[in-house]
């Protein structure tokens, strides 16, 4: 009399595979969120090309409705470079307004820093980059408006 | 000739106003709050305004939330959020204090001098006390200043699953340098 074999359970098996597929589809998912990095700029498309004076004006005039429209958004701002500041290990670029001092700053992506060290005072350039939005500094008593992830706009 | 030596004067005395406060609006502020389960909260802010009166002793920064750059698009967006520093509704943060030491810096003389600094830190719509040390380095007419502390999240009602997950630091590292001129 040969061993009784217990018949396997289809549904169970069926149910372990769901299971692991959704597990590593879940896995899947969640490396490549916290693996991705932001797009170079420069491959971005721009939500607005300005020109640096008119941004500033924009947002002098009315500081809430200007963060509404351009925060987190790419923009292009075209200008002459009138300052090359340093920061830490890198240097800034900046569009000011020479009449009331107001500025645009753009700090540079991490591929893109050799750019911001070839550019100089006076240079006429577009510079491409995400609007962090504009405040009005009781420091300097200035609306400045900055960017991060800048890059020239070639 | 009294009204020439008089605008003189105001313009002298607006010259040595202009000379004692140093700033920049190239600072740099680290953000660190990774911890051994999760690297990617780690973000710079490199548009810091800084001040510092090189007389009075008064220090006093200004950041943009939003110019932290983080490399990863969902943590940026999670820092951002209303669940965590809600930048829509607290757009910048701020810090306004003194040097406590001042009369250990000679801010006439090239060195590196330890400072003592204590002020009030503003974060989340939120304001707290902060003493930290720092480093002044003075080199002609730029003085460069270096300071890292930790800050409490949960002072600056900075909470949320994530934190409580461990995923995020709470106490975060803050280094702060600014070169000013």
């Amino acid at each position: 009399m040969g061993v009784e074999k217990k018949p396997v359970n289809l549904w169970v098996k069926r149910i372990l595979v769901t299971i692991t597929v959704i597990a590593l589809l879940g896995v899947g998912v969640i490396w490549y969120i916290f693996s991705e990095k932001f797009t170079d700029t420069v491959d971005v498309t721009a939500d607005y090309t300005v020109n640096a004076l008119d941004l500033i004006h924009e947002f002098e005039k009315d500081d809430a409705a200007a963060n509404k429209k351009y925060a987190e958004k790419i923009v292009v701002v075209n200008g002459r470079v009138t300052e090359i500041e340093a920061a830490d290990t890198t240097v800034n670029i900046k569009m000011t307004d020479t009449t009331s001092g107001s500025y645009v700053i753009f700090a540079f992506q991490q591929q893109h820093l050799a750019e911001a060290k070839s550019l100089q005072e006076g240079d006429s350039v577009g510079i491409k980059g995400s609007c962090s939005g504009g405040a009005y500094s009781k420091i300097l008593e200035t609306e400045f408006i900055t960017f991060k992830r800048a890059a020239l706009n070639k | 000739m009294k009204k020439t030596m008089l605008l003189i004067t105001v313009l002298a005395c607006a010259l040595a106003s202009v000379a004692q406060k140093k700033t920049t609006t190239s600072g740099t502020i680290n953000f660190d709050a990774t911890t051994p389960i999760d690297a990617l909260p780690k973000a710079e802010n490199k548009t810091v305004i800084a001040a510092v009166d090189t007389k009075k002793g008064t220090v006093a920064f200004e950041v943009v939330m939003k110019n932290f750059a983080f490399t990863n698009p969902r943590i940026q967006e999670h820092f951002n959020g209303p669940r965590w520093l809600d930048t829509e509704k607290f757009p910048t943060a701020t810090f306004n204090g003194n040097i406590t030491n001042l009369s250990a810096i000679n801010f006439k003389k090239d060195g590196t001098y330890e400072a003592d600094v204590a002020g009030d830190l503003t974060i989340h719509g939120v304001t707290k006390p902060v003493t930290t040390k720092g480093t002044v380095v003075v080199t002609g007419k730029t003085v460069t200043t270096n300071a890292e502390f930790d800050i409490k999240l949960a002072d600056y009602n900075v909470d949320g699953p994530q934190i409580g997950a461990g995923k995020i630091a709470k106490e975060p590292k803050i280094t702060v340098a600014a070169i000013m001129q």
